[in-house]
């Protein structure tokens, strides 16, 4: 299962979900989702999304064995 | 209009599609109880299997695209973003199952009882798109609600 600790990486930039999606630009739903486990990213979204938070893929993304 | 505009405008606009695809589904399912309730009648046969074709062709439109009717090439893209484009590929399998479960049992009813060529593509095309339409509502509407 994929985990990511998005949420406390955008709480800890002082972003609401929609501020986030316009950085990346996707809708909030779509943060929204991915915060909560809902829907496994792409690739390219899981990078723009690091690269948005200033994070790399691994440190907002791993699997949990 | 900002990108966080933008934002807000699609989150409205995914809210309203997700309502709408799932009473069009739903209004689409009910409207084919008079039809095979009454397969007989002819009166106005030709009206009734006009509008249900025009409708089918209409939400087949709306599972391809998410929204043709929709203005506005930014909003639209934020739209039909990853997680809907998820959501419409899942829906149109859902509505492929569906059609294929239809078709199968129609073969297996037509061996005991005779059933029209426009009866049984009325059934199929029922199935699949209505199936499709609701599945994508209801996976959007979850969607939005998490959270």
């Amino acid at each position: 299962m994929l985990i990511n600790r998005l949420r406390e990486a955008r709480v800890a930039k002082g972003w609401t979900q929609a501020e986030l999606a316009a950085q990346v630009g996707v809708s909030r739903k779509t943060i929204n989702t991915v915060e909560n486990r809902v829907f496994t990213p792409s690739t390219t979204l899981a990078i723009k999304l690091a690269t948005a938070l200033g994070l790399s893929v691994e440190q907002l993304f791993w699997i949990d064995r | 209009m900002s990108e966080i505009e933008r934002i807000e405008k699609a989150e409205r606009l995914g809210r309203s599609r997700s309502r709408v695809f799932f009473v069009m589904a739903i209004v689409f399912f009910v409207g084919q109880i008079p039809y095979f309730s009454n397969p007989g009648a002819t009166g106005d046969a030709p009206f009734r299997i006009g509008a249900w074709l025009i409708l089918a062709m209409l939400m087949l439109l709306l599972i391809a695209t998410g929204g043709f009717l929709l203005r506005g090439r930014k909003v639209l893209d934020l739209l039909n973003d990853e997680t809907s484009r998820t959501n419409q590929l899942a829906s149109q399998a859902v509505g492929f199952w569906a059609a294929m479960i239809a078709a199968l049992s129609l073969y297996v009813a037509a061996m005991f009882k005779t059933v029209s060529l426009n009866a049984a593509v009325h059934i199929i095309v029922t199935a699949g798109v209505g199936s499709a339409l609701l599945s994508f509502a209801t996976r959007e509407r979850r969607a939005h609600r998490i959270g």
